[in-house]
């Protein structure tokens, strides 16, 4: 037997993934243990309950594969804070502490804490550990592969040629060149969280003009080849860690906006704030075009394959896949750090001799939830506990137009809710939307909600949209003129929705053809079961804490309904 | 699973070694030896207790 681990950590949204005799069996965040979102910390306890799902000791592991390589980041650490001296000197002791305070010894630390003996924990390459993540999961025999982020060890963005059982480096941008973070400090001067607000931009982006190209040409230039770089007098990421932009920025664009202020997009302020948003969103679709373009120039490729941080950008998939000329294209869904622990451990599993796993099909590869557990919580906590007979009752209770809490089976890898750990709604009618973004998850109004839609009823309700991505979220799709009166919750205001299509023969699945049953819409709006801040919901504790501190108006955990007294 | 804090191997600081040798980085090792004890000191005076978006990003 063969058992790699895979780890990512200690920059956000650590995860550890198992693959066994070439089958991924496991994958979790950390933060769905430490309930820290994007928790950065070394994933034990994710990495436990990988091992205890797939009932393996820590010894029974043939390999331990961290994502990147400590030496060659810790080399570029010092190689730029020295090009950028004296720029970098307030900045450089903090971030070599936090280099030498933890991240240099992580192979030393996963040996320890782990109890694996240190010549089994081994290290890859950060894009190659995302290479490997998008290309061995897809379905493809031959394909390019795209990373693209912030950044790596020093790579930014690379192009890959996959090919049955290998991949090979074919060109590469370095740092500070660098899609994620041009997006990362928009990011910042929209007054959004980096590594956390980007999603928001992207949502923003839909109400705002591209009338800013002239100022972004300053910003970033697009080559012909496909090659970018960023204008650096306007970044200053390496001297200012808080922001990652320079006052030129500012004086560019206009001041940032004020984290945590209201949002008003009928005012001036926040409508540039919305055009600078789209203008961003805008430029980072041409510039992956144009890296797709070289990818497909390059290799000759048929399909594209995707990840990195960037990956996560759904509107940008959506037109990869219309404009790059690539006949397929896959998106691994968990495009971000966290997903680089798949790639860590199949590349592990490659060298143990594995075979490549299988396509990638479903998300749902975290610890499952108990009825059995939810009732006994229930009973401690005095709720009303109800048993359900099937997807019909759950669906009976949506079509009343309750919002619902949903648990059910193995909560899923990556940041997206595909309906295991989900809040459920009927899509229609807007009061749906205003209650769950004000009241329920209580974020910024303007933020879109996603449909989870049968796959084969699909094109009654959406433009056509790229098949292979929807399943995990990963793309958006135009709504149907004729549909949208009955799917106004999760229209965009551009009239786009991010669509997950799943098939009917799925618990999910048969909820939502019942809800079709009743209402004529095989449709349900489908957002993730987390609080303001929190991360997804993953045990069955979690979901009750949920459900107290929220206003949803009953949890379904498996086949019990629970009502608040 | 074990519990203890973890220091620098041998084979880590073999590794690390071997790493800027094979770059010609070996210039960089007196820099990296002053600095560690500067980060040391961070360490030890709670320097880190505020860590910044892109020092994750970045660093």
């Amino acid at each position: 037997m063969s058992a790699t681990l895979g780890i990512s950590a200690n920059y956000h949204d650590a995860a550890a993934a198992l693959v066994v005799d070439g089958t991924l069996v496991a994958a979790m965040q950390e933060e769905r243990f430490s309930r820290i979102k994007n928790d950065p910390s070394l994933p034990l306890s994710a990495a436990r309950a990988c091992l205890s799902l797939a009932r393996l000791d820590a010894k029974d592991l043939t390999r331990v594969v961290f994502y990147e390589n400590p030496y060659r980041k810790l080399e570029r650490v010092l190689t730029m804070s020295l090009r950028t001296f004296p720029r970098s000197l307030s900045q450089f002791p903090r971030a070599l502490a936090s280099q030498l305070s933890g991240k240099l010894q992580v192979l030393d630390e996963l040996s320890s804490r782990l109890g694996v003996p240190r010549d089994r924990v081994l290290h890859r390459e950060h894009h190659e550990s995302h290479a490997a993540s998008a290309f061995f999961l897809s379905p493809f025999e031959r394909a390019a592969v795209l990373t693209v982020d912030a950044v790596g060890e020093e790579t930014t963005t690379a192009l890959w040629l996959g090919e049955g059982r290998t991949l090979t480096a074919l060109e590469r941008i370095a740092f500070p060149h660098s899609l994620g973070l041009l997006y990362s400090a928009l990011t910042a001067w929209c007054g959004f969280e980096v590594n956390e607000g980007e999603y928001k931009v992207m949502g923003l982006a839909a109400f705002g003009q591209p009338r800013f190209r002239d100022e972004f040409r300053k910003l970033i230039t697009l080559a012909s080849d496909g090659s970018f770089s960023l204008g650096l007098d306007f970044f200053d990421s390496h001297t200012n860690t808080e922001v990652g932009f320079s006052p030129k920025l500012e004086a560019l664009l206009g001041p940032r906006r004020l984290p945590g202020k209201p949002w008003d997009l009928t005012s001036e302020a926040d409508r540039r704030v919305a055009d600078v948003a789209c203008t961003l969103q805008t430029v980072l679709e041409e510039a992956l075009l144009g890296l797709a373009r070289r990818a497909k120039e390059r290799t000759g490729a048929d399909a594209l394959c995707l990840a990195g941080g960037v990956g996560l950008n759904a509107v940008a998939n959506a037109r990869l896949a219309r404009e790059s000329g690539f006949r397929d294209f896959f998106v691994q869904p968990a495009a971000g750090d966290a997903g680089a622990a798949l790639g860590a451990a199949i590349l592990g599993a490659l060298d143990s001799g594995d075979a490549r796993p299988a396509p990638l099909e479903r998300l749902s590869l975290g610890l499952p939830v108990s009825s059995d557990d939810a009732r006994t919580i229930a009973k401690n906590l005095g709720l009303v506990v109800t048993p359900l007979s099937g997807p019909d009752d759950v669906a009976e209770l949506l079509a009343k137009g309750e919002i619902l809490a949903f648990a059910e089976g193995r909560f899923e890898f990556g940041p997206r809710a595909l309906g295991n750990r989900s809040l459920l709604a009927l899509p229609t009618p807007i009061a749906v939307k205003e209650r769950l973004n004000r009241v329920i998850k209580r974020r910024e109004p303007f933020r879109p909600f996603a449909p989870a839609v049968l796959e084969a009823e699909a094109p009654k309700f959406f433009e056509p949209f790229a098949e292979r991505l929807a399943p995990f979220m990963v793309t958006v799709a135009g709504v149907k003129p004729e549909a949208r009166p009955s799917l106004e919750a999760i229209t965009h205001v551009d009239g786009t929705a991010r669509v997950q299509t799943v098939k009917a023969d799925s618990p999910f699945g048969a909820i939502i053809d019942a809800v079709g049953r009743r209402t004529g819409t095989p449709v349900v709006l489908n957002t993730s079961l987390n609080g303001k801040g929190d991360p997804i919901v993953g045990s069955v504790a979690d979901a009750f804490a949920f459900f107290l501190g929220h206003s949803a108006d009953a949890l379904v955990v498996d086949d019990v309904l629970i009502r608040k007294p | 699973m074990k519990d203890c804090a973890p220091v620098l191997s041998v084979r880590t600081v073999k590794d690390l070694v071997g790493h800027f040798a094979k770059q010609n980085r070996l210039v960089l090792i007196p820099l990296l030896v002053v600095l560690l004890l500067a980060a040391v000191l961070l360490v030890l005076t709670q320097g880190l207790a505020y860590v910044t978006p892109f020092v994750y990003a970045l660093f």
